[in-house]
């Protein structure tokens, strides 16, 4: 006979279970014990420590984070793969060329610029022993470089005939050009080009590796261990150890760096990185020139009036570009004169800055018939301080007699349907810190579709000339030449540069000098 | 009908739920505007590249052959792995749901035994203390759950640095590790559940002193907390389960503001996410396996509720 539940029983088990689940977690606390307490001391005159475990936290993925770096689309992805594996170079605006080299000795260019040739470091090992040689940097460039579809890969893509690199011996790569081009050091050497051991299919903890730190641990969006790899290339670095964390939420992320559960927090929002102004203990170290985010407003050329030139400069006239500086980022970004890439060698520097002239801006609309013209902005939260801007842009709309407000999709959704996005009359976008010319080729030329509209072959041509041409004066009067044309004509307002507004705890230095500042290395870093 | 014949029946029909709203999910994500590609490709890729992409992902097929492989794969344990980063979609679920359902427990073993007292108390006693616990549910029911984390985390962490402002979980531990780190999480969502319940047992409890047979039990000489506890409560909890399970079960995919303040590796954040990437397998297995997981709580509910029922429980 099968015993039934009493409902008496019921009741007094229920009772006794629910006071055990109530009281449980009380006791758990109870018995833990805290986090060990922080005895760093911090101040301007102590010197860089050597040993210690720094702990970073950034944005994340989530569950989609994961090791293979070439397919990984966060930036911590690329964070923990530059801890892990060594780069081909970065960018270095004080290196002979531009570039500073990691596990390359240089690159040669051949003189019709059909190929270039990678010099490898001799002597650099891998955590398995072995020495680092051009097959490894072949495979990673075209076995796994070459299939990624994320965009930082494709720029190579673009420019360099992947598929039919070759090894020349073991410390010579031949990467042919798939056109003529000077620049295609900026290119390889921006620092996401990270190299693996010949043959690696799958990324794991314990796979042969040649960065400054070794893999001890990793979970997806929690967050991944390191300790130092004593044999790197160059220099070991000083910490022993590295831990590198994903904290989704820009307030969790101060929270956790003045509450000192970790050592530096990465690109806070504006207002966060604002509180954290008057806190003693901790510092803001935004990100500089080149590497800052463009915050722009794409004008689509395709739908009327947009297709006008005077109403297009109108819109670039009337934005109040400081005030966007001041309001939004509170002086901690830069005013943007309508091109992307500031900072970088190929960016046209001698254009004069736009002014803020509503007066201009309304009488050009009236000249184009378009005074009193209705458009809406569509933007999303996809970067800090975009939707914020878009805000004070539709103010300035406004005062220029345009009938306009702001449509704030929910975080995620603006690039969701891409085709939709892209048929928008004006809408926000941000433009990641690279190379002027070679994106506006890769993302730009020819009618893409995030060009909204903008269809020049003439440009095209010109900036094709440019990065084509070896006389670095030559080329500079060229790719300015383009840019002017853009500035003048372009479809694209972009009135603010703004740093990754990182912040770290006093005392943590050398995280700087690792370059690539968006995607922080740390094989320089050291604690208090 | 036995306890166990109930049981059997209502599992065979949330197994048919199951898979309606398995189908539900999927055409819900076909309709979504946009796919995967941006989130893989890039905002700036080619149409060329987007038509790759598509075509890599599966996505040029017909939803209806999708959905079809998807249960095939579904009835074998793969549920697929994500479009973006390719991790198996049983992988986030081993690891984020256990969390979540830890979370969800936690603030049912604070809220039940609370909102039992309180109910109780001031459905008993009526009076200032009623109108005060009263009022005081409704205003904490009210405030928005991020505000409730901010000030929690303004007292205990900043002020009185009693407790970590975010639930920073050992690698490869879990949130047992480290309990202290549970603490504003679960006072956070144990608020609003409380004030909810609370307020449910209130009414119930009041109704239930007014009755004939709590009278019957007065004149006996029944009085105080053997009244409260023997007499009342069991009769007054039926309809405060049902609504503290719906919570519950609630609770565990949508506790998506309390995980990104205190950062807790949850399995609602995993969902908001996999949803923003427009990340098909991923929203489909997270959202089929919180449907399975609500329908088990509804089902425990049901349950509870038939045992606490005195004419269908109390069986000898």
């Amino acid at each position: 006979m099968s015993r039934q539940i009493d409902r008496r029983a019921f009741l007094r088990r229920g009772a006794a279970g629910a006071a055990a689940m109530a009281v449980g977690p009380g006791l758990l606390a109870a018995c833990s014990t805290d986090e060990p307490a922080s005895d760093r001391k911090t101040g301007p005159g102590s010197s860089p420590r050597s040993g210690g475990t720094l702990r970073a936290a950034f944005v994340g993925g989530g569950a989609s984070e994961t090791l293979d770096f070439f397919n990984g689309p966060s930036a911590l992805d690329l964070v923990r793969a530059r801890a892990w594996h060594g780069t081909l170079g970065n960018l270095d605006p004080s290196g002979p060329d531009g570039v500073r080299y990691g596990v390359l000795k240089g690159i040669d260019i051949a003189d019709d610029l059909s190929a270039y040739t990678l010099h490898v470091r001799p002597g650099v090992r891998f955590t398995d022993g072995s020495e680092l040689t051009a097959a490894d940097v072949l495979h990673s460039l075209s076995a796994l470089a070459a299939n990624s579809k994320l965009p930082v890969y494709r720029l190579a893509a673009a420019n360099f005939d992947l598929a039919h690199a070759r090894a020349d011996g073991d410390l010579k790569v031949v990467l042919p050009t798939l056109r003529p081009i000077a620049d295609g050091r900026m290119i390889l050497c921006q620092g996401n080009f990270l190299v693996v051991k010949d043959g690696t299919k799958n990324f794991r903890k314990g796979m042969p590796s040649c960065g400054p730190f070794r893999l001890t641990e990793f979970t997806a969006g929690q967050g991944a261990a390191f300790e130092r790899y004593d044999d790197h290339y160059g220099h070991v670095p000083r910490l022993d150890g590295l831990e590198l964390r994903s904290i989704a939420d820009s307030t969790a992320r101060a929270g956790a760096l003045t509450g000192g559960e970790i050592d530096f927090a990465h690109d806070l929002s504006p207002v966060t990185a604002r509180t954290l102004g008057d806190k003693g203990n901790v510092e803001l170290v935004p990100t500089e020139s080149p590497y800052l985010v463009g915050l722009s407003f794409q004008m689509n050329m395709k739908a009327k009036p947009f297709d006008d030139p005077r109403v297009r400069e109108a819109f670039k006239l009337a934005v109040d570009r400081q005030a966007m500086v001041d309001t939004v980022f509170y002086g901690n970004a830069e005013v943007g004169n309508d091109l992307p890439s500031i900072g970088f060698p190929d960016y046209a520097e001698g254009l004069p800055q736009r002014a803020h002239d509503p007066e201009r801006a309304r009488a050009l609309l009236k000249e184009a018939g378009a005074e009193g013209m209705k458009v809406a902005l569509t933007t999303g939260p996809e970067t800090p301080g975009m939707v914020e801007m878009a805000t004070l842009f539709v103010e300035d709309l406004k005062k220029v007699g345009v009938r306009t407000s702001v449509r704030e999709l929910p975080a995620g959704q603006l690039y969701a349907d891409f085709p939709a996005y892209a048929a928008l009359p004006l809408a926000g976008s941000y433009q990641m810190p690279i190379p002027a010319l070679s994106t506006y080729q890769m993302s730009t030329a020819g009618g893409s579709p995030s060009a909204f509209g903008w269809k020049e072959s003439a440009t095209d041509t010109l900036v094709a000339k440019a990065r084509a041409e070896s006389d670095q004066a030559e080329a500079r009067k060229l790719g300015t030449q383009a840019q002017r044309t853009r500035w003048e004509e372009g479809n694209q307002v972009l009135p603010v540069f703004k740093p990754n507004l990182n912040a770290q705890a006093k005392g943590v230095r050398g995280i700087r000098d690792d370059l690539f500042e968006q995607f922080p290395g740390f094989s320089q870093a050291s604690l208090a | 009908m036995s306890l166990i014949a109930f049981v059997g029946r209502r599992l065979m029909g949330a197994a048919v739920l199951l898979v309606v709203l398995s189908a539900a999910i999927f055409a819900a994500t076909a309709v979504l505007p946009g796919d995967a590609v941006s989130a893989v490709a890039g905002m700036d890729a080619s149409d060329a590249q987007r038509a790759e992409v598509r075509a890599e992902l599966g996505l040029d097929r017909p939803v209806a052959e999708r959905y079809a492989d998807w249960v095939a794969g579904a009835v074998r344990g793969d549920l697929g792995r994500g479009f973006v980063g390719e991790r198996p979609v049983t992988d986030v679920l081993a690891t984020r749901l256990p969390n979540s359902l830890l979370l969800a427990g936690l603030t049912l073993a604070v809220t039940a035994p609370l909102a039992a007292l309180l109910g109780l108390w001031t459905g008993l006693r009526g009076g200032g203390a009623d109108r005060f616990v009263s009022t005081a549910a409704q205003v904490l029911a009210a405030v928005p759950e991020f505000v409730i984390a901010a000030l929690l985390v303004a007292v205990l962490a900043v002020w009185l640095e009693l407790l970590p402002r975010v639930s920073v979980i050992p690698l490869g531990g879990t949130p047992l590790d480290v309990p202290h780190a549970l603490i504003l999480p679960v006072l956070t969502l144990s608020a609003v559940g409380l004030a909810v319940a609370t307020r449910l047992l209130r009414v119930s409890a009041a109704d239930v002193a007014a009755t004939p047979y709590i009278e019957a039990a007065r004149l006996n000489g029944v009085r105080g907390v053997r009244l409260a506890v023997r007499h009342i409560l069991p009769n007054a909890a039926g309809p405060a389960v049902q609504a503290l399970t719906l919570t519950t079960g609630a609770l565990v995919g949508s506790a998506v503001v309390v995980e990104n303040v205190f950062d807790y590796p949850g399995i609602g954040r995993e969902l908001q996410l996999a949803v923003a990437a427009r990340d098909i397998p991923m929203v489909q297995g997270i959202a089929t396996a919180l449907a399975g997981v609500m329908l088990l709580v509804l089902l425990t509910g049901d349950i509870c509720a038939r045992l606490l029922d005195a004419r269908k429980g109390h069986q000898r």
